[in-house]
This record gives C-alpha cells, sequence and structure tokens, in this order.
C-alpha cells in the first residue's frame, strides 16, 4: 500500500471540519506547531525535500527562506490555484475533496512566514472548489483555525478566496499577483522577485495548492518519513492528473521516481492504455512530448524527466495512441497558446499568434515545403527573449512534436498538391520593386 | 505592460562611474543606471521601443537585447531593465552573434503584423520603427502572403464597447486630438504609461491579449486631456496621430528650431518645425529639469496662431500704412515731449523689454514705464506648465520693471500718449482698460490683431515670439534663448526691440545691443553670452531663493 501524503481523505467526506478532524485533520495545529519557532519550521521542510507542485519544481524551503524577516511590510501567501495548464486537474479535486488540509497547510506555511493574511487564488471557472473553500474556510473560522489568536497561541491569520477572471498566464505569479491587486493579469519585470516585493510591494510567498498540502503530513509524520519516499532528489509523493487514451484516467497520488508506465498500466492507477500508445505528455501541455520509446525508460520523477529533455511540470500526464494526430494535437496547443498570450512581450504575443496561423493552414492542407522549418524558426526566435515562460511552453511543444513526429507534419503538408511552390512570392523580395 | 514601475535611473553629472567590460574591452560608465542609458554616453544606442527615459519601465518591446554575465554564464537580458554594476560583463551586437540574432528575431515579430503603409503614415521618416528595421534586421520577409498579417484595421475588427461607442479597426477617434490606427499599433504601452504616470489620468488601456490586443479608452470614455498630445510623441510609430498635424506635412521635409514657450513661466523647452515659411506643428525638446519630454497641448497649437490673424503693416486711425510710415509716426509722438505711458510685456523677450527700458530712459521724465498683466495665474500642473502665463515674469522683475498697471490706470488722465507693446490689455480686463482709453495718443505694437489694436490710433506690427532671438528668464531662474524661425508673414516685420530702437533713435543693430543693457541691469548675467546659455539655457545663480 503506498502511503498517501496529500489525497488520503478522498471519498470520505472530508470536505466537513467534523470528516476532517476524525481523520486526524488539524492536529498539527496547536503545541506541535506553536511549539516550533519560524526557523525550525522552515528548515524543517527543506530537510523534507519538498518541491513546488505547481511546475518548476523550485524547493519549497528555499523559497520560503527568501522571504525576508522583521519586514516592515507584512508578508502575503498567495496560494495558486489558478490551474490553467491544459492536462491538469489534480488542484480542483484536491480543493474540492479536502479543503480543510489545504487550510491547515496554509496555517503552517502562514506560522513560518509571520502571515497575516492569506489569499487563495482560485481559477474563475472553478466556481464548485470556490464555494468548497467558501464553506470550509467558514467552519475553520468557527472552530478557532482562523482569524484572531488561533488557540490560544496569540497567532492570528486570515484567508481569503479571490476568484480569477480566466486568464492562463495568471498562473504565473507575478501575473497572479497583478490580477489580485486588481491589475490586468501580465507577469512583471523580474527583479524584485515576490518573495521581496509581491503583492502590494510587500514580501509575498506564492505556493501551489499541492505544495502547501504536503504540509500537515510532513509535520505529523516527521521529515524522514516524508523524505524516505520518493528518490533522493524528487522525494515524497506527487499527485498525478492521468488523461487520455487510458482506460481509468483519474487523480492519482504515487511516490515521485514511480515509473510512467507503472502510472500508465497498474491496475491500482489507469489500468491500461486503450489502443498502441504513440506518446505521452508527462507534465502539462507545456511539457516536450514522449514517444512511446521514451515513455517507456522515464521514472516520474524532476530528474529522470530533465535527462529525457522534458519536465515533470504540474503532473498532467496525457497519454495517446496510434488514433491520434500529432499535427492536430500540436494545431490545438498552439492556437491555446496564442489566445492565452498575455500580450506583453512582442516575440511571444506575435509569435504564438503567428505559428498558431502557420500550422492553420498546414491542417487545412495549405501547407508550403519551408513552413514547418519556419515554425521551428519561431519558436527558436521567441524562446529565451521574453519576460515569462509562457513562450517557452509554446516553443517546446512546437519543437517536440515537429521534431518527433516529422514524418506526419511532413505528410500533413505535402497533401497540399502545390506544397513545393515558392513559400514568398519572389516579387515581394526586396530588389523586385527597385 | 509591468504593473510593478521602476522608473529608469538617468545618468547624472555627479554619478559614480564604475568600468564594466563591454564587448571584451573595459570602459568607463555611471553606476546604478540601466544599460541603454550606459551606452548611450559612449556613443551606443540600443535598438528599443518601449523604453523612455521620462517613462516607467515597462520592459516589454523586447528590442533592446544585450547579453550579461549571470550565475548562469553569459545569457540575453533586457538593456532597458539591467542596471549597470562595477565589473559586469556585456556584449552587445557588435560582438555576440546571439544578441544580433535576438534583435533581428524581435523585429521580425515586430513587423508580423505591422502594415506596410509607411509611404501614406504620418510618422514615416522619424519612425522607431523603421530606423530599428534599418539598424537590426534588414531582413526580407519571411512571412507567406496568403498567410498574411492579422490586420486590426479591418472592419472586422470593429466594433461597439459595452457603452456603444465604436471602437477598433481603422483610424479611430479617440478624442478630441487624437486619432489611432490600430494596425500600426507594437503595443509597446508607452501611451498607457504616459496617460497613467505622467497624466495621472489614466484614460488609455491594452484591451485583449495576444496578437489580438488592441489600444482603447474605456468604454464610452474618451482621450482628453491638457496633454493627451503628447501620446503622439511617445508612440513609436504612427498609431497615434494628433488630428492638428494629420497628413499636413512628411516629417523629412520640415526644418527645426529650437525655441521654448513664452506664454507659461516654466519656458517649456520646444522646436519650432516649419517648412516654405510656414510652421507645420510644435514638437517637445527634452530638457531634464524643465519639461521633461512634454509639452501641453496649449503650447503644442501655439504654432496655428503664428499665421492667423497677423498684424502684418501698421495701422493709422483707420487706415493701412506700410510699415516704416507707422514707425516712423510713432517715433514722432513718443519723442514729441509728451508725457509718454509706455507698457511692456512680460511675454516678450528680455531684449525687447531692455528696449523698452532704454526708450523709456531716453526720454527721461517724459516717460515711465509699466509692467504686469492682468492675465489670471493659476497652479503649476506638475508637468510642464508653471500655470503663470507670463513667461518673462522673472525676467521684468530682474530688470527692474515694476507690476504696477493698476497704477497706470488710475493716473490714465496724466498722459498723452500711450504704448502699449506685445500685451492685449483691452482683450484681458476691457473694463479696467477703458480708463485708458482717456490717454488721446494710443500706439500699439502687436504681432496680432487683437482688441487693443481694435482701440489703437496708432498700431504697429512686429515679429512674433517664434519669429526673434531673444532669451527668458522662466520661474526657476533659468535664462533660456529663444531662436527665430523663418516664417514671417511678412518680410518688413521687425523685432520689437529693433522697432523701439527707431522709434527711440537708440542707433540698435541687433539683439545684442539689447542684451548687453539687460546684462548691465541685471548682474548675474555677466559675461554669459548667447553661447554660454546654449539649447538646454543656463540657471542663473542666486536668482530664485
Amino acid at each position: 500500500m503506498t502511503t498517501l501524503t496529500v489525497t488520503q481523505n478522498f471519498g470520505k467526506g472530508a470536505k466537513d471540519i467534523g470528516v476532517y478532524k476524525s481523520l486526524g485533520g488539524y492536529s498539527t495545529i496547536g503545541q506541535k506547531l506553536f511549539d516550533l519557532s519560524q526557523f525550525e519550521l522552515i528548515d524543517l521542510v527543506t530537510r523534507s525535500g519538498l518541491r513546488g507542485r505547481g511546475g518548476a519544481g523550485f524547493p519549497t524551503g528555499m523559497k520560503w527562506s527568501f522571504v525576508p524577516r522583521n519586514s516592515a511590510k507584512p508578508v502575503y501567501l498567495v496560494v495558486n490555484a489558478d490551474e490553467g495548464e491544459p492536462g491538469t486537474f489534480k488542484d480542483h479535486v484536491l480543493m474540492l475533496e479536502d479543503p480543510h488540509r489545504l487550510i491547515e497547510g496554509m496555517i503552517l506555511c502562514g506560522w513560518a512566514l509571520g502571515v497575516r493574511t492569506a489569499y487563495i487564488y482560485v481559477r474563475g471557472e472553478f466556481l464548485a472548489a470556490i464555494d468548497t473553500l467558501n464553506a470550509a474556510l467558514k467552519q475553520a473560522y468557527e472552530a478557532g483555525f482562523l482569524g484572531e489568536n488561533i488557540k490560544g497561541s496569540g497567532y492570528s491569520l486570515d484567508i481569503y478566496v479571490h476568484r480569477g477572471a480566466g486568464a492562463y498566464i495568471c498562473g504565473e505569479e507575478t501575473a497572479l499577483i497583478n490580477s489580485l491587486e486588481g491589475f490586468k493579469g501580465q507577469p512583471r519585470l523580474k527583479p524584485p522577485f515576490p518573495a521581496v516585493s509581491g503583492a502590494w510591494a510587500s514580501p509575498t510567498c506564492v505556493n501551489n495548492v499541492e505544495t502547501l498540502m504536503a504540509l500537515p503530513w510532513i509535520l505529523e509524520n516527521g521529515v524522514e518519513a516524508y523524505a524516505a519516499m520518493g528518490t533522493p532528489k524528487s522525494t515524497g509523493t506527487k499527485v498525478f492528473s492521468v488523461s487520455g487514451d487510458v482506460k481509468r484516467p483519474g487523480v492519482y497520488e504515487v511516490p515521485l521516481g514511480t515509473p510512467l508506465m507503472e502510472l500508465l498500466e497498474s491496475d491500482k492507477y489507469c489500468q491500461g492504455v486503450v489502443g498502441t500508445l504513440k506518446g505521452v505528455i508527462p507534465g502539462g501541455s507545456s511539457s516536450p512530448v514522449l514517444t512511446a520509446e521514451e515513455a517507456a525508460k522515464a521514472n516520474m520523477d524532476y530528474e529522470s524527466l530533465a535527462s529525457l529533455k522534458t519536465m515533470l511540470g504540474s503532473g498532467a500526464v496525457v497519454a495517446f495512441n496510434t488514433t491520434r494526430s500529432a499535427v492536430g494535437m500540436l494545431a490545438s496547443l498552439t492556437r491555446f497558446y496564442a489566445h492565452e498570450s498575455c500580450g506583453q512581450c512582442t516575440p511571444c504575443r506575435e509569435g504564438t499568434g503567428y505559428a498558431d496561423r502557420i500550422l492553420k493552414t498546414v491542417v487545412a492542407g495549405k501547407g508550403r515545403d519551408g513552413d514547418l522549418d519556419h515554425m521551428l524558426s519561431l519558436a527558436a526566435n521567441f524562446s529565451y527573449t521574453t519576460i515569462c515562460p509562457l513562450a517557452i511552453a509554446d516553443a517546446w511543444p512546437i519543437e517536440n512534436f515537429i521534431g518527433k513526429f516529422r514524418g506526419e507534419f511532413d505528410a500533413a503538408v505535402s497533401r497540399n498538391p502545390e506544397h513545393a511552390a515558392d513559400r514568398v512570392d519572389p516579387a515581394f523580395r526586396p530588389g523586385a520593386f527597385w | 505592460m509591468s504593473n510593478f514601475y521602476h522608473m529608469p535611473v538617468l545618468p547624472k553629472p555627479d554619478t559614480k562611474r564604475v568600468t564594466i567590460n563591454l564587448d571584451g574591452k573595459d570602459v568607463e560608465v555611471p553606476e546604478g543606471t540601466n544599460l541603454v542609458e550606459a551606452l548611450k554616453t559612449l556613443g551606443i544606442a540600443t535598438p528599443h521601443f518601449c523604453y523612455h527615459q521620462d517613462l516607467p519601465v515597462s520592459g516589454n518591446c523586447r528590442q533592446c537585447m544585450v547579453e550579461t554575465d549571470g550565475p548562469r554564464g553569459m545569457a540575453l537580458a533586457i538593456a532597458c531593465y539591467t542596471p549597470v554594476r562595477a565589473g559586469m560583463k556585456v556584449a552587445t551586437d557588435r560582438s555576440s552573434v546571439k544578441v544580433k540574432e535576438a534583435r533581428a528575431a524581435v523585429m521580425e515579430f515586430q513587423l508580423a503584423n505591422h502594415p506596410l503603409d509607411c509611404p501614406i503614415c504620418d510618422k514615416a521618416g522619424e519612425c522607431t520603427l523603421q530606423d530599428n528595421y534599418m539598424s537590426s534586421d534588414r531582413q526580407p520577409s519571411r512571412m507567406r502572403d496568403d498567410i498574411g498579417k492579422q490586420y486590426k484595421g479591418s472592419p472586422e475588427f470593429r466594433h461597439e464597447d459595452s457603452k456603444g461607442q465604436e471602437r477598433g479597426g481603422k483610424h479611430v477617434d479617440l478624442g478630441p486630438t487624437v486619432i489611432l490606427d490600430q494596425e500600426r499599433c507594437i503595443l509597446c504601452d508607452r501611451c498607457v504609461r504616459f496617460m497613467r504616470d505622467v497624466a495621472g489620468e489614466e484614460q488609455l488601456y491594452i484591451n485583449g491579449r495576444g496578437d489580438h490586443a488592441f489600444l482603447s479608452t474605456f468604454p464610452g470614455m474618451e482621450l482628453s486631456h491638457d496633454y493627451d498630445l503628447n501620446v503622439s510623441d511617445v508612440c513609436p510609430v504612427g498609431a497615434l496621430t494628433g488630428k492638428h498635424f494629420r497628413f499636413q506635412q512628411r516629417v523629412w521635409l520640415l526644418s527645426k528650431t529650437e525655441t521654448i514657450d513664452p506664454f507659461d513661466s516654466l519656458g517649456a523647452n520646444i522646436t519650432v518645425e516649419h517648412h516654405d515659411g510656414h510652421a507645420w506643428r510644435i514638437m517637445p525638446r527634452r530638457h531634464p529639469d524643465v519639461n521633461k519630454s512634454w509639452i501641453s497641448n496649449r503650447a503644442r497649437l501655439e504654432y496655428q496662431k503664428l499665421s492667423t490673424d497677423r498684424l502684418a503693416s501698421g495701422r493709422f486711425q483707420t487706415a493701412e500704412v506700410p510699415l516704416a510710415q507707422a514707425v516712423a509716426r510713432a517715433g514722432e509722438l513718443v519723442r514729441g515731449g509728451r508725457k509718454v505711458a509706455i507698457v511692456s510685456s512680460g511675454t516678450l523677450t528680455l531684449e525687447d523689454n531692455a528696449a523698452l527700458y532704454a526708450l523709456t530712459k531716453s526720454l527721461d521724465n517724459k516717460a515711465e514705464l509699466f509692467g504686469g498683466s492682468w492675465a489670471p495665474v493659476g497652479k503649476p500642473d506638475g508637468i510642464a506648465q508653471s500655470g503663470d502665463p507670463i513667461g518673462n515674469r522673472l525676467g521684468l522683475k530682474l530688470l527692474g520693471i515694476p507690476d504696477n498697471l493698476d497704477e497706470l490706470v488710475r493716473r490714465a488722465k496724466e498722459f498723452d500718449v500711450l504704448l502699449v507693446v506685445g500685451q492685449d490689455l483691452w482683450g484681458l480686463d476691457a473694463t479696467k482698460a477703458k480708463a485708458l482709453e482717456t490717454i488721446p495718443e494710443r500706439i500699439v505694437l502687436s504681432a496680432w490683431h487683437d482688441a487693443t489694436t481694435a482701440k489703437a490710433t496708432l498700431s504697429v506690427g512686429v515679429r512674433s515670439w517664434a519669429e526673434v532671438r531673444g532669451t527668458m528668464i522662466n520661474c526657476q531662474g533659468r535664462i533660456q534663448m529663444l531662436n527665430a524661425a523663418p516664417i514671417l508673414p511678412s518680410p518688413d516685420l521687425e523685432p520689437v526691440w529693433q522697432v523701439v530702437s527707431e522709434m527711440g533713435k537708440l542707433g540698435w543693430t541687433s539683439e545684442l545691443d539689447a542684451y548687453q543693457v539687460a546684462q548691465v541691469r541685471i548682474p548675474s548675467l555677466t559675461g554669459l553670452n548667447y553661447r554660454a546659455i546654449g539649447p538646454q539655457g543656463r540657471l542663473l545663480e542666486g536668482v530664485v531663493a
């Protein structure tokens, strides 16, 4: 039996505080927590090896240690629940099933950082999750876990739920902060980083839902127990949202380092692939795609996937079989990123849209030779030149889908009977007029 | 639109200089400033669109790429948001292929959806996009013509906002002064930042996302502000154009004359841009301590008056007379031994007023010099206006000309001749001025037909502020130069000092003679000639506490 650290209360009705407490919830909020100093708690999280579960996998303890102590300004905790990455749906389910674990995690983090006010920035479309969270917050206030002087400790914490307005980019922490402040959700220039100057120019810690929900288990069962799970560099467990051509798609918590094929094939999890596996997107739509051969070698941890030049990301595994068209899949991804580019930086704003328009003509059977190389060149040009990584999140699928399924793309281009004609009319070349 | 704003750090004369390694060579640059400014001090231009010295850094155009050394080795960074650190390594396109390629790549993206309508675009010739294409790209288009551009000027981008106002598409009327051609916009958000952070009223915003984003006013609102025409200056392309200059003149035909705005005591630095003897527009001229890069719409549209309602000849009673004859007649009246009241003007130069001073002196106790104005004085707006419409008020004070118009009204009966120079007394306060109508001989020197010339028995046309060379002292105690643009409505017109010199037979041959008189009166001008004043003016010490 795998130890579950985040999803153990699934299906048990834990959205009610009574059930949650009877399952051992909120047991850390008391002497166990308040006897710890801030430094001890941060040190504890650092030693657990917990890494951010939102996508980048940044060590959580280190992130917390960047938040200045004794700042003259308030320290804010913002929970990033703006889960928008195509293929990802774990946070949604986590908040629906076990909202109190998130609140408990937030209290722990709040104590570690000296937070007085915390926000949960929830994706606007998650109406049910917002209702669940608000109901849970109300219960937590009534039970004295939130508000003034929590459990007689002298520590006070208020939590507000903020509903996003439907932009993928607001999952980027500085865009999220802008949106939270009421501005247009566009990433900020860095530095300063949010830990120093985030929401309302105050120190701000932005953490993913799942990251915070892992904290109660760590505090309760000890750092060593958590670090013992997973691999030495990717400790603990991770919640994966598996979708696509598998028999039983869903949200599964497995120890990091679990082979990808085990996740897809095991009876405990997805119970096997429908049809013949063609490839897997291992960590959300922006992570480079794996072919079936690569997927067979992949373990679901940060290092193993990095060695395959892809990433764990948000843990959104999308498996697809041989009946799926790589061209069509990439076309829907480029359309997504062109639509969701915030429009701030030139390369991303113009490049994602332009790449999408090219691919659309290819899908429509009007591709020309050189279109694919032009797309690859555009993708290379808009990577690493922008404020945030959205452009890279578009470039990686373009480079990997075209790179790994080139035959399909070439076939799509040659469906155009005139595919060999000049891409650019020679009449438009400089020198033609003068 | 990074909403977390940082004003750029600009180099000052006393900024500490540190050594950095630029393209493999050690150079000294001001510490802490951004690399765009630091490289500028070395004479190296960095192409950019969204960066502007007087606006907060937004960092969205990505054109000013350089490579700097970071924790992971040399990496691309935007120069406008990278501060100079001692010992840092910087590579520009001169040494780094990566930078060159990144800039060319960004340029391709900038142009991906930009129309090629330069031949009919007002910005052509002073367009940042054209300039940067020549400096960073110069590559042919790789775009298939059947894929085409996202053409935001097309009717399908036209829509009604939630308050029923037409927005989007070609030539959008944003308000009373500015028109938007959305398809040309490169979404650098300079105009948004100008309105929010300089004008202080957020009237523009970028609506939507991605390559279908567009600039707009808020629903049901318009762009309307005393400074809104500055958005067409900061616009790096021809997206925002002022209605007053749209399709008027190709900018490469325009010659520029550097001068200042005389109708505000801050003396905003401007250029009068003219072609073929006609002023076509006024543009701000950057002065870090006076008006930054901004001028008010009032100052900008001042050029329109230069060619309307001009008094280009003399006028005796109701008959038009040649200028020379009018000047001679005025001289006879003034020198005729009768009691003369001379009214000076704070919107004229120090030279003109020095001439009036000298004229008064030459007439001994027969003449008296009055000064001041009835124009209402407003409050500083914190941008580029002090609110005081008398540009040279401080200059007059230093010359020793009193502020005593009301006294003149009281004592009007004592005088036989009134000489009003460059002031519209009747236009500003006809009730007060009525008392002056008891003075039998009323001579007016004016550049325009106005209420005062209408009351004059003898009026003499003179050159306007844009057609003379001279100096004014602004409210900060800064002496600044006006220069003469070749836009005279009539070749016979003379500047005030010259007319006054002829009337009083002072025998002056240039404005320098007048300036010398001012130098004698104002000790802090000693040794300060026109060249020393220069295009940026000179702060006079101890004039303003």
